[in-house]
């Protein structure tokens, strides 16, 4: 041990070293924020809370109830019920998300031939009561709001 | 071979050879005849340092540690018998949910066993972006694994200065697939969606300013005579001991064994891009903290290099329709397409009767996906051999003979999460 050793040993170089790094975060940028006042909007392929789409002039879903959503879910939280309409077509009547099942893996949306299920922005679904999270045709509809990219049109 | 030999602040107790190891767990293994001088001490499963629900029965004389029993199963979901209902297809998010710290890897993991099964290409910019993916895993889980090891040792803002820069991984990882964690972005025969506009040059940023911060954490630990007492020399697993154990991944490394199946066994584009195996020689704690680091250098490099040489084409293999999905576009635009994807979805993919089992290098080990198939869509068996499991069960070789101090450094040493060893 040399005498550049044993004067690094004695005034604790290493510590300082390694403060002087720590001390270098009191002056430069601060990289968190305030999570509730302010946020990070997501990015456009982020996988929040679905909506149905609905045409934005006849106020009619895309949805022609086909349940290939319902098939590719892995965890099976989607539940469709269709019956025949006026024209003979397939009507959709009711259309349920079990939220507390969905483990958002966005395959409803790959698979949707019609740009009828898409995920949304939305991914603050906090609840008191579990109910709230047995998400009906009407809840999803209303969730437009929070889509935040461009889909192609049918 | 390690840096530290020289170093001044180094403890002045020599290190511990293997023999010497095994001496001393021989005369641990001697006091053990009067068990009524034993403490018995359970740490977990509920313990901040077990890192998951994990439980140790750990068995004392005074501070050394005689016997362990580990208990695992605490997160047992059944996955593997999940598998067994479920298509191919709809398998692979449930992959996502065994390593969650590195989720990508597990759906490589998996896909790649089932592309082998049914014997399919992968398109090469698939292959590519899977590479990068991979990498991606390693460098946030190595960060993750960095800044609760230290905190394990008593180092808080460590921690925080880790997650930090995991989050540049994470945004990267919410841009490309939508999802910061459990990402399911492989598929059967490539990738999910094409990279985003803007992504490679966030990427390649994010990857060059990387460098520059892991030389930041090593001025602030490596030298660090706290950190350097509390993992030189302390919980030596031998060669032997982890060829024993199955112990893989860079606690291998750190023996000064060279196997890594991304060279050895080569898959995805790792073939094509050039990069070292990082190996230590000491088999401590403190060697596979080095392992860890260049790891993460070297994932930086290989991450620089796919970018470079990113070849043009598809990102999901086109000309297998009956065990692959086709593409977004084409499901709204042609009705070939769109009948390829009721029938992915509602049939299933077709494939052939066999078995197959395929091995890749993940963050943790060596991850083995065993598929047992009738020829049905769905898998008959599904085995999945992951790495943390034998990292837990090698646990009372691991501690036998240590001091119940460096319990917790050592098990962190390892690299463990429950998601992946439970199941």
């Amino acid at each position: 041990m040399g005498l550049k050793d044993i004067l690094k040993s004695s005034t604790f170089y290493e510590i300082l070293q390694g403060m002087s790094v720590t001390g270098s975060y009191f002056v430069g940028e601060k990289v968190t924020v305030e999570y509730p006042k302010e946020q990070i909007p997501p990015f456009e392929r982020f996988r929040g809370v679905q909506c149905l789409i609905s045409d934005p002039e006849t106020g009619e879903l895309n949805c022609d109830a086909c349940h290939i959503c319902a098939t590719i879910c892995p965890s099976n939280c989607i539940f469709i019920e269709s019956s025949e309409g006026p024209d003979g077509a397939k009507q959709l009547d009711s259309f349920v998300i079990d939220l507390t099942r969905c483990i958002f893996c966005g395959f409803c949306e790959e698979a949707c031939p019609r740009a009828a299920i898409a995920m949304t922005s939305a991914f603050e679904f906090c609840t008191y009561n579990k109910n709230d999270l047995i998400l009906t045709k009407d809840w999803l509809v209303e969730n437009q709001k929070n889509l935040h990219k461009e889909l192609r049109k049918r | 071979m390690a840096g530290h030999e020289s170093h001044p602040t180094a403890p002045p107790k020599p290190r511990a050879t293997p023999e010497e190891m095994r001496e001393r767990k021989r005369l641990s293994r001697q006091r053990v005849s009067d068990d009524s001088e034993f403490i018995t001490v359970s740490m977990g499963p509920q313990h901040p340092s077990t890192h998951g629900v994990y439980q140790a029965v750990v068995d004392l004389d005074g501070e050394i540690v005689v016997n362990t029993r580990p208990n695992i199963g605490n997160l047992h979901r059944g996955v593997e018998k999940l598998a067994e209902v479920k298509s191919y297809h709809r398998f692979l998010p449930l992959t996502d949910r065994l390593d969650y710290i590195s989720s990508f890897a597990m759906n490589h993991a998996y896909a790649e066993a089932v592309e082998k099964l049914m014997d399919i290409e992968v398109p090469r910019r698939a292959r590519y972006i899977r590479t990068i993916g991979d990498e991606l895993c390693r460098l946030s889980n190595h960060l993750l694994w960095l800044g609760v090891h230290v905190m394990d040792f008593g180092a808080q803002t460590f921690f925080l200065i880790c997650f930090r820069d995991r989050e540049y991984v994470m945004d990267l990882w919410e841009m490309l697939c939508g999802a910061r964690l459990t990402h399911s972005y492989a598929r059967i025969g490539g990738v999910a969606a094409d990279l985003p506009d803007g992504w490679v040059e966030k990427c390649r940023a994010a990857m060059e300013f990387m460098p520059r911060r892991l030389a930041e954490y090593q001025r602030l630990v490596e030298k660090n005579r706290i950190f350097l007492k509390r993992t030189v020399g302390i919980g030596i697993f031998t060669r032997e001991d982890c060829v024993a154990w199955r112990v893989t991944g860079p606690s291998l490394r750190a023996t000064g064994m060279e196997r890594d199946l991304r060279k050895t066994e080569p898959y995805a584009a790792y073939d094509e891009v050039d990069f070292d195996v990082a190996v230590e020689y000491d088999a401590d704690v403190y060697s596979r903290y080095l392992v860890r680091m260049k790891e993460m250098y070297e994932s930086c490099r290989i991450i620089l290099q796919c970018l470079d040489q990113l070849p043009e084409g598809d990102y999901i293999n086109q000309d297998a329709p009956s065990q692959t999905f086709p593409r977004k576009k084409q499901v709204m635009r042609d009705s070939a397409a769109m009948v390829q994807d009721f029938m992915q979805t509602f049939r299933g993919p077709k494939v052939p009767k066999g078995e197959v089992y395929k091995a890749i290098e993940v963050p943790k080990g060596e991850m083995g996906v065993y598929i047992v198939s009738d020829g049905s869509s769905i898998p008959q068996r599904l085995h999945l051999v992951t790495p943390t499991f034998y990292h837990c069960q090698a646990t009372p070789a691991l501690f036998e003979g240590e001091m119940i101090s460096d319990v917790v450094g050592i098990f962190g040493s390892v690299d463990i999460v429950l998601g992946d060893s439970d199941r």
